[in-house]
Order: C-alpha cells, then structure tokens, then sequence
C-alpha cells in the first residue's frame, strides 16, 4: 500500500541541516550506489517511460503525492452544492461534498462526483470556431463586436440563453452589456423547468421566488409528483434535511410522515411511508381537493374554498383512481392541519394551478418562515418557460440580431427543438458556448468552448443569502473563456475572470455582510471555505393573496380527467422524467452516470418504457419486449421494463438519453467475438424524449395524454443489475414460512416505538468453531448502514467508483451480470395488498471475522487484516473465484477482461493512491484502506491517536443522508460503537456464523394506524 | 480328491469365449498394433483431433481474450469449467477402482478391461486437470497453488483450501494410476518387444519393459509390486472424490453445504466411471473384434455394478433433499425446491432421468444382453453425470443467499467449444493408445484362459 502522505522525518522538521561540505567516501559510495541500483532498477522497468519529466521549477503547492483541496461550487446541476475537490500532483481526481457547507452539508449526489470525470473527457471542444473552422479569440471578437454594432445600428435585439443558477458575476456582466446594448434581454431556459412554480408565486405573493423547503423541520410532507429526493430543486440538500427530519429515535421520535403522490414509482416515492398512485392529470383535482379539505380543517382557509365554484372533491372525480385517491384527502387534510407549521405541501408538477393550489395549502397551514422559506428564496431557480417561448416566437419573426446561448441545449432539450434550430438560423449571428459539439452548437454559426466547472472562475447563489465561489482546479484543457469574461469583452471592457468576479462581489455581495470589514479578507476567506453566508436580499413579497385562487384556468383546474385538455382521452398517458444520473441528458457523455444503475429499475445505459406488472400482463409485454408508443404526433419504439408501483394508465421514460454523439460508447466494454456493443455503431444512448413533452398552458409539460402502445413482437436487452427484485421468493418455489427472506428487517415507527427490537428477526444462537484468531488489539474497523437514513440515492456507489478507479464495463457485461462497482445498492419491492413498498439495502464487502473468501483461497490473496479488515491482495491473486461462489453477499468483482479505464485523458482521473487492477483477477470493497492509512498515518505525524470520523471511506462521505457510519470499535466512544449496540442493529445472514463487520438499522416507515398503501 | 480335478466347473463360466491358445490371444490382442490402422481408426482419429483442435482455439481465445469469454459472472463463478473437471475426475474413478480393488477381490473378469480402464482413467484425469488451471483468471500463474519454496518471504500456499487439497489428490491420483498402469504394462511391453520387427520399436519396448525376461523371479516380484500397488491405490479410489466434494461441503453455499457430498460423490463417480468404460469398451470390442475378450458377462459384471451404484446415487438425491427440507434452514431448503422446480429444473430432471430411471433397465438381463442397449444406457448415464455435477455447482450458485444478487447462467460457444475440446483430447489420447499399446493385458488374459473350462474352475 503506497503511503499517501510522507512521514516526515526528523530531519524534515528540523531547520536546514548543516551543509556538507565536499564530497567525502561514504557519499561517493553511496551516490555510486544509489546510482546503480538506479540504472538497474530502470532497467527492469517492463515498458519505456515516455516523457516523463520532472518539475524543473517545482510549482507551490503540489507535492507529489500529497493531496491539495480546493472548496468550491457544484457545477453538475444549478443547486450549487459546496464541494472539495481533491487534487493529486495538480490534476483534480475527486470531488466531494463541503461538510462546512451550510446547504448540502458534506454530501454530494452522484451526478456531482461523477463531475471528475467529464473534466477529462477528450471530446470536449478545445477551441473556438467559427462556421465550423477554428479560429482565434481575437477573431471570434471581432466578428461579434461587428455583428453587435450592426445589431444595435439595426436596432435588433440581443438575446443571451443561460440555464438557472447564474450567479453575480454572470447577472452583473450581462447588465453591464445591456447597458451597451439596450436591446439585450437574459433568458433563462431550465430544461426540467419550475417555471410554473416560480410564477404561481408572483401571483400569489406578487414576487417571483421559488421557495426554499425546509424538510428538516417538517412533520408532514404530503409530495404532488416532486422527485425531491432525486431531481427535484436541490435534492442533495433536501435529502439530507429530510434525513435529519426522520429520525425514529429519541423521546420525540421526531420522524416525518412523508406521502408521495405520483404516477410512478420515482426515487422519492419509494421512499415515502405512503404512496397514492394517480394519473398525472389527477393532480390538479386532488389538490383542489385537498385544498378544500385543509379549508375546512384549518378553518384559516380563504374564504374561495368554501363557495361552490371553488376547487373541491368533485372536481378532480373523473377517473376511478382518483376517487380512491380522493377519499384518502380527508385523513390527509387532517394530518396535515395536525401538523400546522410543520406540515409541507411540495408539487413537482409544471402548472400554474397545481403550484398556486400547493401555494394556498402552505399558506394555510401557516408554515411560512418554517417548512417553506419565502424571504431566503432559491435563487437560483429564475427558469422562465414564457420567457422561452417568446424568445423562440422572435427568433421566428427574425427580429433577434445576435443569440448568445450559454450551457444549454434546446434544440435537443426544448419540445419544440426542432423549431429552435430552424428558428435559430433566422437570427443575425448564434453564438453558442457549448462542452460538446452538441445538437445546438451544431446549428450555431459560432461554437465557444465552454469550460468546464471546474476550469473555470464562477459563483452562484443556491439559496438567497448563501454565496459561493466556483474556483478552478486545473488550468483549462481547452481555450475556453467565461460567458461573464466574453461579455464583458464583447462591451470592450478585457477583465479576467477572476477580476470579473471580484470586483462583482466587492460591489454586490460583500456589502451585504458585516463580519468582515475588509474585502480582501472577505474574499480570501470565502474563497477558502467555499461559500460565505450574507443578508439576503429582501424578497419584497406580500402576504399570500386568495384572489389568486378562483382565476386559476377553469379547464386545468376543473374537471381534470375529462376532457379538459389533451393530456387526458383514452388510452395511455405517457410521463417523461428525469433520472438521478443524467438528469436531462446534460451528462450524457458521462460513462459512470451512463452506467450508474437506476436506483429504482437499476437499469443501465438505456432508456426504457417503465408499465406497471397489470398493464404488462395485459399488453402481454414482459422485459425487454419493444412497444410502440403512438401519441399521434410521434411514434417511438422502446424496451419495455415491468415496474411495481406504476400507475396502469401510465407509461414513463427517462428523459435526457438520445444525445447526439453518444454513440463513442460503442466502444466501451471489452471486444470479444460474442460482446454486443453498448451501442450499436451509428446510434445513441437511448431515445430522446424532449419532443414528447408538450408545452400546456405556457408550461413544458411532464406528460401527455391520449397514448396508445402495442407490441412489436421484437425484443430489446435491458442491462439491469438486478433480476429477481423482491424479498420474497418465487411462490411457486417458497418453502413454507419462509417466502420472504430476513435480509432487509423493518417496522413501524409506532411498533418500534413500543419494543426496540421490533422488526427484528429471532437469530439463534451461533455456535462457532473458529479458534479465537483475530485479536484485533489495535484498530477494528466496522461500518453500519441505516436503512431508514437511505433513500437509495446512489451518491456512494459513484463515490466509491472514483475513489477506488473502479472501470466501466459498458452495457453488455452488466447484462451478463458482471457489473464491477465494489458497492451497490440493492432494491427490493414488497408487493402488498394495498401498494408496493420499497427498500434500498447498500450492500458491499461485509469484511466478515469469520471470511468464507479467505478461508478458500488456494494461495491466500485474501486475508484478515489487525485492524479487521478483509483484505484482497491484488498481486498474489490467481483468479479462481472461489472467494467469491464463497461470499454469502456476493460482494467480489472479478475482472474478466482487461476493462478500459478510457483514453490517455479518461486515465488522469484515476486516483494514484489505489491499484488498478488486471485480468483475471478478484477484486472488492477495501473500505477504502487507502483512506484509512492516510488518517492513521496523518495521526501518527501529529503524535496522537486517530479521532472518530475523522477516516471515513468515499461511500461514508458522500451520503447526503448520513446513512453510513464507519469507525473504529475498539473506541468505546466512537459513533460506530454506539451503533453497534443499537436496538435497530442486525447483521445480515448473522445465522451463518460469518461474523460480519458491516450492520445494518432497520428500516423504520412512518405508517400511522389506518393508512392504506395505495396501487 | 483326483476325481474333482477333472471335473469342469458349473459355477463359473468362462470369461474368454472361443477355444484359444496363448499364441492366438498374443497375435489377437497385438494386432491392432501391427497391422495397418483400419478407415474406421483414421476416421475416428481425425474428427477427435478436429474436437481437439476446436478446444484448443477455444482455449488459445480465451486464454489471449479474458475469462470473460466464458459465461460466468458475480454470482456464477463456476458452472462448465467446474462441472467438466468433476465429471472428468469421476470417470477416472473406474479405472482404478477395477485395477486395484476388483484385483483385491480377486475379481477375474477385470482381467479384459483393466488396461483400458486405467488408461481412461488417465486421460480422464488429463482432461479434468486441465479445467482447474484454464479456469483461473491468470493461468500462468497456477504454479502458485504448489507449495514450492519461493523468495516470496513467508508466503506459502493457504492448506485451509479444498483447491490446495484438490491439487494434492489428483497430483497423487494420477501419479499412482500411472505408476500402476505402466507396472501393469511392463509384461506386455516385452511381449510386443519379442514380436517388433523394426528397431526403433524394439529398442523403445526393450527400454520402457525394463528387460523382462518373463523368468518365475521376475514373475514373482511383479506380482509383489502389484500387489502392493494395488494396494496403495484403493484409498485413493475414495479419497480422490471425497477432496473433491470438499470443495463444495466446506463452503457456506446453500446446496453446497452438504455433509453427505463425500460417499455421494465417491458413488457417482463410480457410476459415471463404469458407464464410461462400458461405452468405451463396447466401442472397442466391436472395432478391434474383441467379442471374445470382452463377453457378455463383462458387459453383465459392469451393469451390474451400475445398478449398484445408480442405487446410491439415488439414495443420495433423495436422502440430500431429504435432510433439506428435514433441516429447518430455510435457504436450504429453497435450494432443493428450487432444483427441482426452479429455472433450471430441466437440467434436474435430466439428471434423475438419467441417473435415477435408465439404470432400471439394467435389472433385465435381456437389455443388459443387448450390446446396442446397454450403450445407449451408458450413454444416458453419461450425460445424466454431467448433470448432476452442473446442478450443484451451477444451479446451486444462481440462487444463493441474497435475491438481489442472483443470475442467471448460458454457457458461451467458447464454453462449449472447450468441453468437445476435452472429448477430443480424450479420444485422441484414447485412439493414440488403442493403436500403440494393447488394449487388454496380455499376460493377465492369459492367466484366465481355462477360467471356467479348466480343471478347478480354472483357479490356479
């Protein structure tokens, strides 16, 4: 194991030691020696070294192998995560979360770690073009600065396309531009848009502020389809305040009831201690419903609910689910008024009545300034779907001079994409800053390299009052420029980035603050940590107005399942989502998001038709089989992929697959003559589903209706992690009694309540054979997972993957179940009477006492470690696999071909700390020895015992929930040792005597008496 | 008692039919090595070398290409490659079993098929000590299971591993049954050495027969050794398989977690062995017109031990889902249900349908009297043994502890090709020695000429 840090010696610490003078024997002798052993030992060297040159001028802060980390701002998604990044020999190689954060509070989800990634991918554009050729700065420059005077001359407009999530620098330089160029409008375009929510807002509270949602202080979260533990706003930070908001223990028992209510089964649902499965066009019924209900509870109602015009039970009557669904509202209305402040109503639905109506339901349950913060708004979120539609309606009519699009992609995202690139091409001069040359910048008559986040200076402001800085990590790979560097240029104003954001933030951030009196201590510090923590600006909104609530589009609030619009009629409606992983297809080019296994179908690399278990069997569609989805409009054909807790009417697919240039990953995974690649030469990833989406009311809609589906006959593979997906065993081989298996024990929080050990399993008593081998004087390294704390986010099998350089396998080896991640999560459903619950179970080497790996293994390349870790020896393994028919978890991975770590560049981000491993040979969790060495030898140097948490494995530390907790056992007060004697704790398959180091809590639902699970 | 002398047996029958002389059994035996080979000889020679050389591209393929050519993956580490070189394994346990313990029990008939036997038994073991080493993921390091001294410090082979025991056994095995069937050899290897018309092939039959000179000493202290070794080998009958069952009673998987996997396995074994002898021997019989040498009652003596030993079996099967289902453990449980009526319950189903249903026909003596039954039987045992060893390897594996992690398995045409490629080498090797050694020990037929015919029932 190479030392990651240098022990100092004594020598080292000392002031300079005594110069020698001259050159006596005994260093001869030992130059002489040294430098022969040197030549042999280069000698033996297998392959030539190829230049491999040494500093000559040894940069500050880089020390071979001494990690530097550098805070800064996520750039994976516009919630702004604080993250570290972790740079090696002056490349980055890792990010993690910011545990000083105040938002995401140390972890990261997976899409932000696998940020690493992309920053080495070589098809990135390097440099700008124009019309397709190459071309400098200065020209770019000059052809802009001609085409901007014409534009103002004409008196055309400028238009400048961004996502969310711009920060000050951003927003101060597009002013100053639209100071020189008075026609320039900003237009912000979120693919997976809010923008509803955001105007429900201004019109009831007369600003428009997206919320920040405090689950942590929730009692009652009643969710309308908001995938808020997955996609939704900010989920790193919304899983982590939702965790602290959930605990079973302690004498308050502070755990919150959390009701999902969606068309399907999304990462968030299959969280929730209940789940009402309806059509999406039921939302808005069932919210007036609800509404009307908190009315009456409340009693603190606007006066509308009570008149007859007003939202009501009836209204949302139309389809039979929904009036099941309905009579659940009563009990859920009387939860919620319970629950008063505390109570949450979220809406992830992209309609003005939808968000007004969740709006009106928070405004009366009083929770202002509690669960929903309307005067620290997230302000990052300005999507504008209007604003959208008119820019595309003046593009159309040829009056925009000159379009600037920055990091977004509409012709592959917008519904109406193709629209856009037609449209785009009537502008004067479309300048677009793009990663890749993507489905946009294709269309663009000037393509600008677009950094990556962490190449390039940038802050943002996740949420009104918390600022943070974006730094560079590395120099960047290409010769990209900031959009604020460019716009400022473009008004003949050269500032670096750099500059450009400082002097932003000495003019409109550091004002806001008062702890520092100095500015160059207040960037110096902030710049540090990451983030500084201001005076929001003053969201200047009114008091809630009910006026609002009567206006609502008659058609999208009344009578919603019949006939109001397109989305209902018969047949199908089909839903289009976002996945953990790619979320709109911005990370497409990833190959670990690609392969990150769904944390709900655990399928990979793939988009796929989900169909709930009845319609399947009704279409007579089973996995994998191809339908044909019909809309009118469009006919696409899609893998089916049979999905418990679907609603039977729907059919739901990803969203950001299909991308342009994805077909690269045709040559991921090993080449054999029976391999079937990723992806067939000339294809994508997927299929795109943007234009599916229909825009309703101003709005990008999630779903449409009046789908019909049929069966081609043609089967499609889908690489999914998992085959059997339940506890339970096939019934018609389940031996009696024992149909369901003890590997994932749970309960109520009310039983729970009353016995500690309730849910768990009855063990007998082990009898162990073993001699008392291990003493374990030292260390003894342990981790518990809690599984009520899991939402299944996945963010620790990305962790893990960059930490431990573990390689795609591409699509064809995980069909063939050879996936490599040392952790994964499984995920079973329990299908019931009343609805299907889930339960996520990270399941990982349980560096068992009593290994049946080691015990195995011909040649002892696996072996108990002091400290009590399982350890596999790389060098010495033969490849039997033994250990691993051996492994009751099945947790070892076996490296059937040489996989490819990628191209020359895809190979920087390994982390030189960990070993890459060849053909043939086994390989597993480690918990992160390398991490553990490092904390022990950084003790070691300080002179003092290692303190709890302060090792802790990539998994540990990237879990935004805090569901795992590593450490030492021989340290009575650690976190590990209070688990440990938990009343919740179990080992899986405890029985067989294994005596395994990784336990489990047991999952804990909050299921209050009388609550059905609904579909 | 002169009166007795006389008389012919009416117990025993004759184990070599037709009136022979010592001269005509030398001449009968020794010609297939004389005389030019037949069409047939060529025919069978060339398609099981083109099976070998499909297994050798197959290998060399997998070998550059990765082990990921094979079907296996997390959950299935093994399934053909282990099962091959168990099923191998078991049919080399025939041939010592007939060597050294009929010889023990003073077992007449053995005298016509011994040689082959062991010589099966060989190459079987040749076959199956291929598998443990093309499987792993970096053959070229499989030296490393031998405890060797090395310069690697302190590291030294793991003896808590059944693969290390394997390695021992069969090392053990195969040098035992080769020692013993060279002995065996050496008489018949001075009689083709008496007979050799060319040089080279006497001075090459003088060298290996150590200079027999057939005197009653040399008789005498051959006899001893083989005696001796016979012997030594009969533990290794039952050790052999027992380690091998190791492999899999010492682990922790549900289906392989069997105590009764050592008798079980020795049984199968010897079933599969005497199966594969009778298809071999039938073969042979027929092309190299030894209908004299190897009788019906040859053919009776080895069904009948098939009956025996299909019978364990049986008991085995039923006793093993017996004790599951008795035994409480739930995962166990689900194991043998999911055998029988799981995903894989065709291969189950073959395997009692061959193992347990087609040695019944044997119980008839018209079907063990007709030799085209009695290979299509032996045929069906074959495969039927296959398939035991696939259904607790493999199946056992697809279907262990945690439903999240379970698989499915299909073998790859690489696979495939490597199992034929196994047949090929055993046929090839098989052919090679039916055309250079005698098939049937010369000197040990010639003790049982006047069997049943002679004086005293021929027991001298």
């Amino acid at each position: 194991m190479p030392f990651p840090t240098p022990v100092p010696t004594i020598a080292a610490r000392d002031p300079a030691p005594a110069p020698q003078r001259g050159f006596d024997r005994r260093s001869f002798l030992k130059a002489a020696g040294f430098t022969f052993a040197g030549t042999v030992l280069a000698g033996c060297e297998k392959g030539a070294v190829e230049k491999a040159i040494p500093f000559l001028v040894k940069p500050e802060e880089v020390t071979p192998g001494t990690a530097t980390w550098y805070a800064s701002t996520c750039g994976g998604c516009s919630a702004g995560c604080g993250i570290l990044i972790k740079n090696r020999d002056g490349r980055p190689i890792k990010i993690e979360g910011n545990p000083a954060h105040p938002l995401s509070k140390g972890g990261l989800c997976a899409t932000g770690q696998a940020m690493v990634l992309s920053l080495y991918d070589s098809r990135r554009l390097r440099e700008p073009r124009i019309s397709g050729q190459t071309a400098a700065w200065d020209a770019v420059d000059r052809t802009i600065a001609a085409k901007l005077a014409e534009t103002r001359d004409g008196a055309k407009g400028v238009r400048i396309l961004t996502g969310s999530g711009a920060g000050a620098t951003t927003l101060a330089a597009i002013r100053s531009f639209s100071a020189a160029f008075p026609d320039t409008r900003h237009v912000v375009y979120e693919p997976l848009s809010i923008a509803a929510l955001a105007d429900a807002h201004e019109q009831c509270y007369g600003r428009r502020i997206v919320p920040h949602y405090r689950f942590d202080r929730a009692s009652v979260i009643v969710s309308f389809d908001a995938d808020f533990l997955g996609t939704w706003i900010s989920p790193v930070e919304f899983t982590s305040d939702y965790r602290a908001g959930r605990s079973p223990e302690g004498p308050s028992r502070a755990m919150s009831h959390h009701v999902q209510i969606e068309s399907r089964m999304s990462l968030t649902g299959s969280n929730a201690d209940a789940r009402i499965v309806v059509r999406p066009d039921s939302m808005v019924g069932l919210l007036g419903g609800l509404a009307y209900y908190v009315a009456k509870e409340t009693g603190a109602g606007p006066a509308v609910f009570a008149s007859p015009a007003a939202p009501s039970p009836r209204t949302a009557s139309g389809s039979p689910d929904a009036e099941d669904a309905m009579n659940l509202l009563p009990l859920l209305a009387r939860r919620l008024a319970a629950a008063g402040r505390k109570g949450l109503v979220v809406c992830g639905v992209n309609g003005i009545a939808c968000q007004a109506l969740a709006a009106s339901i928070n405004d009366m349950l009083g929770n202002a300034g509690v669960t929903v913060e309307l005067e620290r708004p997230t302000s990052s979120r300005t999507d504008n779907d209007r604003e959208t539609q008119d820019l595309l309606a003046e593009l159309d009519a040829g009056t925009i001079g000159m379009l600037v699009v920055h990091g977004v992609n509409p012709v592959y995202d917008h519904p109406r994409g193709g629209v856009f690139s037609a449209a785009m091409k009537k502008a004067g001069l479309t300048v677009v800053f793009a990663q890749h040359e993507d489905e946009t910048a294709e269309h663009a008559d000037i393509i600008l390299p677009k950094g990556h986040p962490l190449e390039e200076w940038d802050d943002a402001e996740p949420v009104a009052g918390v600022v943070s800085v974006r730094q560079p990590a590395i120099a960047p790979f290409g010769n990209s420029r900031s959009l604020a560097e460019c716009l400022l240029a473009w008004t003949g104003e050269r500032t670096g980035a750099r500059e450009a954001i400082r002097r932003a933030w000495k003019s409109a951030v550091f004002p806001r603050q008062n702890a520092e009196a100095d500015f160059e201590t207040f960037w110096n510090a902030s710049v540090h940590e990451g983030y500084a923590v201001v005076d929001p600006v003053p969201s200047g909104h009114h008091s809630f107005d009910a006026s609002v609530v009567p206006q609502l589009p008659a058609g999208d609030r009344k009578n919603p399942g019949a006939g109001a619009d397109s989305s209902s009629g018969e047949g199908f409606m089909i839903e289009m989502y976002p996945t953990v992983a790619l979320l709109d297809g911005r990370h497409a080019h990833n190959p670990w998001l690609q392969e990150l296994p769904d944390p709900v179908t655990k399928v990979v690399w793939d988009n796929y038709a989900s169909v709930s278990p009845r319609t399947g069997k009704r279409l007579a569609v089973e996995e994998g089989d191809v339908i044909r989805i019909e809309t009118g409009v469009h006919i696409l054909e899609l893998p089916a992929v049979i999905q418990p807790g679907q609603h039977d009417d729907v059919i739901s697919v990803a969203l950001g697959y299909g991308r342009k240039g994805t077909d690269r990953f045709t040559s991921v995974g090993p080449e054999w003559f029976e391999a079937v690649p990723t992806v067939e030469p000339g294809e994508t990833v997927g299929r795109n589903m943007a234009p599916m989406r229909e825009i309703r009311g101003n709005y990008v809609s999630s779903y449409r209706g009046g789908v019909s589906v049929t069966r081609t006959g043609r089967v499609r593979t889908i690489a999914s992690t998992q085959i059997h997906h339940s506890l339970h065993v096939p019934e018609h081989l389940a031996p009696k009694n024992a149909e369901r298996r003890p590997i994932v024990q749970e309960t109520s929080l009310a039983a729970y309540t009353e016995s500690p050990g309730a849910g768990r399993f009855e063990t007998h008593k082990v009898v162990s054979m073993w001699p008392d081998e291990h003493r374990f004087t030292k260390h003894r390294w342990f981790m518990s997972i809690d599984l009520t704390a899991c939402t299944g986010c996945s963010a620790c099998v990305v962790g893990c993957q960059a930490e431990n350089n573990i390689p795609v396998v591409g699509k064809d080896e995980v069909y063939r179940n050879r996936e490599l991640t040392w952790l994964r999560i499984d995920r079973y459903y329990t299908e019931e009477e009343d609805g299907v619950s889930v339960a996520h179970q990270p399941m990982l080497c349980q560096h068992c006492e009593h290994a049946p790996c080691e015990t195995v293994c011909p040649v002892l390349a696996t072996v108990h470690s002091e400290e009590g870790l399982n350890q596999q020896v790389y060098n010495r393994c033969v490849g039997t696999r033994y250990c691993s028919n051996n492994c009751p978890y099945k947790v070892r991975r076996f490296n059937w071909f040489d996989y490819s770590r990628g191209d020359d560049m895809g190979r920087l981000v390994l982390n030189p700390d960990v070993v890459v491993r060849e053909r043939g040979i086994m390989e597993k969790c480690s918990f992160c020895v390398q991490r553990i060495q490092e904390g022990k030898i950084r003790a070691k140097q300080e002179g003092r015992t290692v303190k709890d948490g302060e090792i802790s494995p990539a998994c540990e530390q990237s879990c935004p929930a805090q569901a795992i907790v590593f450490g030492d056992l021989n340290d009575p007060a650690s976190r590990i040792s209070a688990s440990r004697k938990h009343p919740r704790f179990y080992r899986v398959l405890e029985e067989i005597g294994v005596e395994p180091s990784v336990g489990y809590l047991t999952l804990v639902r909050n299921l209050p008496e009388g609550d059905g699970r609904n579909g | 008692m002169g009166a007795m002398a006389e008389r012919y047996s009416i117990l025993r029958r004759p184990l070599i039919s037709g009136d022979k002389n010592f001269d005509q059994v030398t001449r009968e035996i020794c010609a297939p090595l004389e005389n030019k080979s037949s069409a047939a000889w060529w025919m069978t020679f060339a398609a099981a070398l083109a099976m070998l050389a499909a297994g050798m591209i197959a290998v060399g393929y997998q070998l550059k290409t990765g082990i990921g050519t094979w079907g296996l993956n997390n959950t299935v580490g093994w399934a053909f490659d282990i099962t091959n070189f168990v099923f191998w394994i078991g049919i080399g346990h025939a041939g010592t079993l007939i060597s050294a313990i009929l010889f023990l029990f003073n077992q007449k008939w053995r005298t016509s098929v011994n040689r082959s036997a062991e010589a099966m038994t060989l190459f079987a073991v040749m076959c199956a000590g291929l598998f443990p080493i093309i499987h792993m993921g970096r053959p070229w390091l499989a030296f490393w299971v031998i405890p060797y001294p090395n310069m690697r410090g302190p590291l030294w082979v793991n003896f808590r591993s059944p693969l290390v025991w394997d390695m021992f056994a069969i090392g053990t095995y195969f040098t035992v049954s080769l020692v013993f069937w060279y002995v065996g050899l050496i008489p018949d290897l001075a009689t083709i050495r008496d007979r050799a018309t060319s040089r080279i092939k006497r001075a090459l039959t003088g060298f290996f027969s150590f200079g027999w000179d057939g005197s009653n000493i040399t008789w005498l202290r051959y006899e001893t050794i083989y005696l001796l070794l016979a012997g030594l080998a009969t533990p290794l009958v039952v050790s052999v398989h027992t380690i091998v069952s190791w492999d899999f009673a010492t682990s922790v998987i549900p289906g392989w977690h069997t105590t009764i996997l050592p008798p079980y396995f020795v049984a199968g074994a010897v079933f599969s062995g005497f199966a594969m002898v009778l298809t071999l021997m039938l073969i042979v019989r027929k092309v190299l017109h030894f209908e004299d040498y190897i009788t019906l009652h040859h053919i009776g003596a080895m069904s009948k031990i098939i009956i025996a030993t299909g019978g364990m079996v049986a008991l085995a099967y039923a006793t093993e889902f017996f004790v599951a289902l008795y035994s409480g453990n739930d995962y166990e449980r689900f194991t043998f249900v999911n055998r029988a009526l799981g995903p894989y319950a065709w291969a189950y189903w073959i395997m009692v349908g061959c193992n347990v249903a087609v040695p019944q026909f044997l119980w008839s003596k018209k079907v063990r009297s007709n030799v085209t039954m009695v290979f299509i039987l032996s045929l069906l045992i074959n495969v039927g043994m296959w398939f035991e060893r696939f259904v607790i390897i493999t199946i056992s594996l697809t279907r262990d502890y945690l439903p999240a992690s379970w698989a499915d398995y299909s073998p790859t045409t690489i696979e495939i090709a490597t199992l034929v490629g196994s047949f090929g080498l055993f046929f090839a090797l098989f052919l090679l020695f039916a055309r250079f050694l005698p098939m049937i020990a010369i000197g040990e037929v010639k003790g049982v000429l006047g069997y049943g015919k002679q004086p005293e029932g021929g027991r001298r």
